[in-house]
């Protein structure tokens, strides 16, 4: 019974996938046919305005992200039926490479806003939305989970409402995770946006005025000046907002972690500011009781409305009614979308298989192999430096203390702003463009594993690193049989997210249009690009972002989640 | 007079029988002790009287009508405590009365009335994590207190503090429940430790293992401040404990 359940679950989630593949190789051959864009000019007294724009774009992306993570992880953790649907659905998304499916999403929404600069901006809002929003409502979904029984029945005992619950425990045991989340996500976003602004497809260009496309046009006309400014302006917005609003966030997250452990949590002078300064609180007092009023009112509306109609159980039951009439309204919602797109799968298949097969076909197996052998080579280096960093990390509470913000900050500079300096280094030094795209792929991969073992490095309990120390075990020994096994969780998180990574770094690391020339090697994310900037083949693009996504679910299903059951069974820090 | 009235409770959770026939009345002004090994259903029990967890045969009458979903009149002390680390003290106790839509200023009162209850005026505005575990539980009980229900149920408060605080824990609960000013009707505790029950409850419920059924009640005929020390207290002990054995 179960099992015939369960397989299918698995027939519509296969289903889903094969319809947004669909979708995403039409739409996405389409946008070889939208008209020519528009460029935006590279001059530097626009870098302000453009840094604005920029940031703009991020809060934008950010606060859908928001929402939407926190009302689909909400209902994933507290309603088992949509649970069901949501997490594999996550899981999916969140390890399909985004990237391959950009020119879909630009097609739809140029062609929903009526072509010009709105559709654009949509459009990259919504590609830094997907590289943002999985992560958050995984750690929403987590939190909510892992609220200890007797803190949801202290409140169910009084007979606390859904809002209160939400309100007093939910929310707040969300916060923890949801400041990392956001922290990671904002990183992840910026390195999304530099892709986002700067749009060629075919002979169409479309530049998004912004720091992204600033950089690539100054680097294009051989402007360096004006392209260490831009990116110096970058790092300083990243730079200050990890002084001015990470940091304290981080800090202030730590009020409302479950475990009462006695570390310490850290300062933030922001935050201490923020804590103190008398004008702060009086900004908190007013914008308190305008928030009180506002409820008083809101309350005797709801209140006037209840008294006007004719059934006396309606203020009571009004909230309820409203909640399952929004719920209703959103599976209507989405079954008519479902069904949507399920036309447009189905005629955008037809159209698909009527064309020829583009002979660049038969050279995917091939692609594969090169690209997965990048990806491999890319994986190497990165162990390389950030198991013995993060074991350094682990072990000295000082270089911790120090390395952790530069990796932070490091981590957020997205690697795409750098890109053109590769490629100018690169090509011109050495002449190689397979380097440089491994070297491009690495600054997707790196940092995921750098913070999943830095993490897991200072979770070693402190009671075995003093029994090492009391057994005198030779520091090679404790390495080897003490930190490695600890790490090992750590290491197949970080290396499941870095792989994702890379496989969505390979989409803009194997191809790049530098100067109007295309540099490209022999590999899986170049031929998604030819298929879609020069060829505008719909079978070409579902036959290789379908190849990848295959490979990707099979690696993930065969190798990894196996591997982390062991090692989760295995090498937990649990007495 | 009855406050509660237990029918034949029992509990199945999928094959497993928690609680078996569980028939008992929870008198006014009762200081009722639950018993029994581990595994054996106590806190099941505690948690059908809260309206937390629905019997799976058998119904909870409350002066005389039948419970159905949360009771009102009851509140409940974890061993945990499960206070709200995001939370001050003041807000924390204020959470009950919140639930129950009770106006802000009301609240406060309240709640700091409660809170001088159990010794901890000046910790207001003290987080949990500031507190030690005495102080984390007294919270817990002020929170308790502060919905000022007819029942209040107690689940294993002491046991994940040590001894020493313990003991005057066990004293500020006898203190608090002969207060006039505390107008709670009826306790009840579950514990593991026979003579916590001895020297808090009027009548001590003896439970068998799982699945949970009462083995015995013994009324506990001593005068309160209790001595330990004293050959009739021993005496409960030995008995209950050989019920137990």
């Amino acid at each position: 019974m179960v099992h015939q359940h369960q397989h299918r679950w698995n027939l519509f989630f296969l289903a889903l996938l094969l319809a947004i593949l669909v979708i995403a190789a039409f739409y996405g051959s389409r946008a070889y046919l939208l008209r020519p864009g528009f460029v935006v000019p590279a001059e530097l007294p626009k870098l302000p305005l453009y840094a604005l724009f920029s940031f703009a774009r991020m809060l934008a992306a950010y606060l859908v992200s928001l929402s939407f993570s926190l009302s689909v992880g909400y209902l994933a953790a507290t309603s088992r039926r949509a649970e069901r649907f949501i997490i594999p659905t996550l899981d999916i998304l969140q390890s399909v490479p985004i990237l391959g499916f950009f020119p879909a999403a630009i097609y739809l929404f140029v062609s929903l806003a009526g072509g010009g600069r709105s559709g654009i901006e949509l459009a990259s809002v919504f590609l830094i939305f997907t590289s943002q929003a999985w992560n958050m409502a995984f750690g929403v979904y987590e939190a909510i989970l892992t609220i200890p029984q007797d803190a949801r029945e202290a409140l169910a005992a009084f007979g606390a409402k859904r809002w209160l619950v939400f309100k007093r425990l939910l929310f707040p045991a969300c916060v923890p995770k949801l400041v990392y989340n956001t922290i990671m996500s904002w990183a992840g976003g910026w390195y999304f946006l530099m892709a986002a602004e700067i749009i060629a497809i075919g002979p169409a260009r479309y530049d998004l005025p912004g720091l992204g496309s600033l950089m690539y046009r100054a680097a294009e006309e051989g402007r360096l000046g004006l392209m260490l400014l831009a990116l110096g302006t970058l790092v300083g917005v990243i730079v200050a907002m990890d002084l001015l609003l990470w940091r304290p966030l981080s800090v202030w997250a730590e009020t409302f972690r479950y475990e009462f452990a006695a570390s310490s949590p850290g300062r933030s002078r922001v935050l201490d500011w923020w804590r103190r300064s008398r004008a702060v609180k009086r900004a908190k007092a007013l914008l308190q009781r305008a928030g009180g009023e506002a409820r008083l009112l809101l309350g005797s509306a709801v209140a006037a409305l209840a008294r006007r109609s004719p059934t006396k159980a309606l203020s009571t039951g009004v909230a309820h009614r409203l909640w399952r009439a929004c719920g209703w309204g959103l599976a209507l919602l989405a079954g008519a979308f479902l069904g949507y797109l399920a036309w447009t799968a189905a005629s955008a298949l037809a159209k698909a298989f009527a064309q020829p097969l583009p002979q660049e076909a038969a050279q995917i197996p091939l692609a594969i192999l090169a690209s997965f052998g990048r990806l491999a080579l890319a994986y190497l280096v990165s162990l390389a430096w950030t198991v013995p960093l993060s074991i350094w990390i682990g072990e000295n509470e000082r270089v911790a203390r120090i390395v952790t913000p530069i990796a932070e900050i490091g981590a957020s500079i997205p690697a795409t702003a750098l890109f053109p300096l590769i490629i100018l280094f690169m090509i011109r030094v050495f002449g190689g463009m397979n380097i440089a795209s491994v070297l491009l792929i690495l600054t997707g991969m790196q940092w995921y594993l750098l913070f999943n073992l830095i993490a897991g490095a200072r979770a070693v309990p402190q009671d075995l690193k003093e029994m090492t120390k009391s057994l005198r075990l030779p520091r090679f020994y404790y390495w080897r049989k003490v930190v490695l096994p600890a790490l090992f969780p750590s290491l197949l998180t970080g290396s499941i997210t870095g792989w994702g990574g890379g496989w969505n770094a390979l989409i803009v690391a194997e191809y790049i249009v530098y100067n109007q020339k295309a540099y490209q090697v022999l590999g899986i994310g170049a031929l998604l690009d030819r298929a879609t900037y020069e060829l505008g083949s719909g079978l070409l693009i579902f036959l290789t972002l379908g190849a990848m996504v295959t490979v990707i679910l099979l690696l993930n299903r065969l190798l990894w989640r196996r591997l982390y059951r062991f090692a989760v069974e295995r090498y937990r820090l649990e007495y | 007079m009855a406050l509660m009235e237990l029918e034949q409770v029992s509990k199945r959770f999928g094959a497993l029988s928690a609680l078996e026939e569980i028939s008992l009345v929870v008198e006014e002004e009762e200081f009722i002790a639950l018993v029994g090994p581990s595994g054996c259903g106590k806190s099941t029990l505690l948690r059908i009287m809260a309206g937390l967890i629905a019997p799976t045969s058998g119904r909870v009458l409350l002066e005389g009508q039948a419970l159905n979903g949360v009771n009102y009149e009851t509140a409940l002390v974890f061993q945990s405590f499960a206070l709200l680390p995001w939370l001050t003290v003041q807000a924390n106790v204020e959470l009950g009365l919140e639930a129950r839509q009770i106006p802000p200023k009301e609240r406060a009162k309240r709640a700091a009335f409660y809170i001088d209850k159990v010794g901890l005026e000046g910790y207001e505005e003290a987080y949990p994590r500031e507190l030690s575990g005495g102080m984390k539980q007294r919270v817990g009980l002020a929170r308790a207190l502060a919905v000022e229900p007819k029942i209040l149920l107690m689940d294993e408060p002491f046991s994940s503090l040590d001894p020493l605080t313990a003991i005057s824990l066990r004293e500020l609960v006898l203190d608090l429940w002969a207060d006039p000013q505390v107008p709670v009707a009826a306790c009840v505790i579950v514990t593991h430790l026979i003579d916590e029950a001895v020297e808090l409850a009027d009548r001590v419920i003896v439970l068998s293992a799982r699945p949970g059924r009462i083995v015995e009640e013994i009324r506990v005929a001593l005068p309160r401040p209790r001595d330990k020390r004293a050959e009739a207290f021993n005496g409960y002990i030995d008995r209950i404990f050989s019920l137990m054995a």
